[in-house]
């Protein structure tokens, strides 16, 4: 992926932001404090429950905050909510769109309530049906389409006004493949001609390959933040994981929960997993022992494989309302 | 500028929604039309049963005295009376007349001052044979004033029944008289015998029933009664799909993406408002050709549509406006399609029922029909009759067109607020 033109100005600015819903025991936002570069493709992650929708709709000016302040382009959400709401594109996790109009009937309506008019709109609307190639299909009831083709709608509705930050919501949930590749494509092209994205998913592999920049939040507090490789630095650098093509001996499984440096450990028949405050010195170590066994191993790793293990890491397995 | 595209753009949206469902759109004009064609024809003659019927009549005694006592009196004694008697300082004719208009009382008797010195006078003067003082004292006339919306036969029943009550009077007072001058020298032979079967001493009532002027005054008809109540409720009906529109739009994210955009929520709302505005109308219109051309084709009344078609227009628009106000502020708060559907079906009907829209409010007890005019179904309906059948025109109908839309506006009000609060804070 090209390095998209990135300006360090921070196109939002959220500061002690803290929002308590109406009979809540505890804050759906608890004084989060945020800022997010002009260019950047932010990933906004979070089980469940974790606060992303509540911020989602702070930035939009849809809810008002309890505490704390949101500047977008400088401005105040609450107190500029028009001039905001002018420069945001939001794209909700539903299929925010009417289903008896057809897909140019959907922009067009859209595009003039954004405020546009005239030629200007009628060339937004050509460019977003270009943009999720449905030129041919414009013209039919959106309630005819199938699930991937209301997607790509849904995507560029969000685009009509040539928005300078577009929010999506979970973009991609419950299509296919081909449909979610070509969002993703789309959504590339967009970050790389210079606008700011912020996207909310569950699928970490998504986040991984989109976002240049990524915030874990959970209780309405942000975790961890930083780019992928950043993430998994930080995060489980010393656990230390195996797997076996046979089953562990008990004399060799006793002799890896005897090592000094492990702190925490996982030790099953094929499966390894330790941690440690000095994971170089405990995989040579643990490499010594197998190799002593004459254990065959088929994968060996250190530190965080993937986004999900530090987002599970960070989170926790315990399941989500 | 752009608050206007955008509300050209809504109304245009919306009116496309609209057209798109031809199932709920064939719905909100068949089912009015079907019910005012069913119930017209049904109870043509429903309305001339008296059993049940309550009237509430003013009874101005400048009297005072006897004649007056004993014309309450009889009228109290009726179940189907519920007296008022005026207080001072009494009401004059045209006063009495205002509130015959406004629908206040079905009825009003106007005893004159004196009425029983008078007739006392007269008494002596007719049972006197001798002709010392006969024929000086005039009759005594009394004013029965109606309300124009109380059918023909309802009307005659309160003459008969007035008349009858005068001649009991009569004979009392006969009676007295020569009770008196029997106790007198040579009384017995004083006496009259003609003056005994038919002693005249008040004049025949007649019902005079208000027309506002000079506007003619056709008798209601069962249609009448039926096409103003059937087109409010079908107005009303609206509700069910307006509300359940917006709440779809909400499901479906449509209204948060319209939130997050720069628009004002009073768009929003204007956007639907303004189609089903002209369904309503559309609706009325419809409902008013039937009345007119469709049922005396069926073998029902004509509907007669009285004379201002500009203060139909007027009440029409107010009365949709508290319909849409109504369906917004029921979207507002219901959660689901389901909640907006029943809500709005069970209180629709439940006005309606209260408004005297199924049932006739002169039907009703007093306590009912004192709730009955808090609804706007009965601002509506009691609109409709003063165009229709008491020949009213704007100015009469001013304060229910002005109830109307006030009830619109502040559902309206209330729908925002509810609204705006609910997206921002919950």
């Amino acid at each position: 992926m090209l390095a998209p033109p990135v300006n360090t100005a921070p196109l939002i600015e959220i500061t002690g932001l803290t929002k308590l819903y109406h009979g809540a025991q505890r804050p759906a936002l608890d004084e989060l404090t945020l800022a997010i570069r002009r260019g950047t493709f932010f990933g906004l992650l979070g089980p469940n429950g974790a606060g992303k929708s509540t911020l989602i709709s702070t930035l939009c000016g849809l809810l008002a905050p309890t505490g704390g302040s949101v500047r977008v382009f400088g401005a105040d959400v609450q107190t500029d909510a028009a001039l905001v709401k002018s420069a945001i594109g939001l794209v909700p996790q539903d299929l925010a769109l009417y289903p008896t109009l057809t897909a140019r009937e959907n922009l067009s309506f859209f595009g003039r309530m954004q405020g546009l008019g005239g030629v200007r709109l009628k060339e937004r609307v050509a460019a977003c049906l270009a943009v999720a190639r449905l030129e041919d299909l414009a013209d039919r009831r959106v309630d005819t389409y199938s699930g991937g083709l209301k997607r790509r709608l849904n995507l560029v509705i969000g685009l009509i006004h040539e928005p300078q930050l577009l929010i999506l919501d979970e973009p991609t949930v419950g299509i296919d493949p081909q449909s979610r590749n070509f969002i993703h494509e789309a959504l590339r092209t967009l970050h790389q001609a210079g606008m700011t994205i912020l996207y909310t998913t569950h699928y970490m592999e998504e986040a991984e390959n989109l976002c240049d920049d990524i915030a874990i939040i959970d209780h309405g507090k942000i975790l961890a933040r930083g780019a992928v490789p950043e993430l998994l630095r930080a995060h489980r650098a010393g656990t230390i994981v195996a797997h076996l093509d046979t089953d562990l001996p008990d004399a060799v499984a006793q002799q890896l929960r005897a090592l000094p440096q492990v702190r925490t450990g996982r030790i099953e028949a094929r499966f390894i997993e330790v941690e440690s405050d000095t994971p170089d010195a405990t995989l040579a170590a643990i490499t010594e022992i197998l190799r002593g066994a004459r254990l065959p191993l088929v994968s060996l790793s250190l530190g965080a494989m993937n986004l999900e293990q530090v987002f599970l890491a960070l989170t926790g397995t315990r399941l989500r309302d | 500028m752009i608050a206007l595209r955008q509300l050209i753009a809504a109304v245009a949206k919306e009116s496309r929604l609209i057209l798109r469902d031809w199932h709920a759109l064939a719905v909100l004009f068949v089912m009015p039309v079907a019910f005012v064609t069913i119930m017209s024809l049904a109870l043509r003659d429903v309305f001339t049963e008296r059993a049940g019927v309550t009237f509430s009549v003013l009874i101005v005694d400048q009297d005072g005295k006897l004649v007056g006592e004993k014309l309450r009196e009889s009228f109290a004694k009726d179940k189907h009376f519920h007296v008022e008697l005026a207080s001072a300082p009494l009401p004059d004719a045209a006063q009495v007349e205002a509130q015959l208009t406004a629908g206040r009382y079905k009825f009003a008797l106007l005893i004159p001052a004196k009425a029983t010195e008078q007739a006392r006078r007269r008494a002596l003067e007719q049972v006197r044979s001798d002709g010392r003082a006969s024929g000086h004292t005039p009759s005594i006339g009394m004013r029965l004033l109606s309300d124009p919306t109380l059918r023909a036969d309802h009307r005659s029943m309160l003459v008969a029944f007035t008349n009858g009550a005068l001649r009991a009077i009569e004979s009392r007072l006969i009676a007295e008289r020569i009770v008196e001058l029997a106790r007198t020298p040579f009384g017995s032979s004083a006496v009259s015998a003609p003056a005994l079967a038919a002693p005249e001493l008040f004049r025949e009532v007649s019902d005079e029933h208000e027309t506002g002027g000079t506007r003619t005054m056709p008798n209601p008809t069962s249609v009448q009664q039926n096409a103003p109540g059937w087109t409010l409720l079908a107005m009303f009906f609206l509700a069910i799909p307006l509300s359940v529109t917006l709440i779809k739009e909400r499901a479906q994210g449509s209204l948060l993406r319209l939130q997050s955009m720069p628009v004002p929520t009073w768009v929003l709302f204007c956007g639907k408002i303004a189609p089903y505005l002209v369904i309503n109308q559309l609706q009325l219109v419809l409902i008013l050709a039937v009345g007119v051309w469709g049922l005396p084709l069926l073998g029902g009344d004509r509907l007669s549509l009285g004379n201002a078609p500009e203060a139909i227009a007027l009440l029409s628009v107010s009365a949709s406006l508290a319909a849409i106000g109504f369906a917004l502020l029921i979207a507002t708060f219901a959660r689901t399609p389901e909640q907006a559907t029943t809500f709005s079906a069970t209180t629709v009907m439940v006005l309606a029922a209260l408004g005297g829209i199924m049932v006739p409010k002169m039907v009703m007890p007093p306590a009912m029909q004192q709730l009955a005019e808090l609804t706007p179904f009965s601002w509506g309906l009691e609109g409709f009759l003063d165009i229709f059948i008491r020949g009213g025109g704007v100015r009469e109908i001013l304060p229910e067109a002005a109830r109307l839309a006030g009830f619109g506006i502040a559902c309206f009000t209330l729908a925002i607020l509810r609204f705006n609060g609910r997206l921002r804070h919950h």
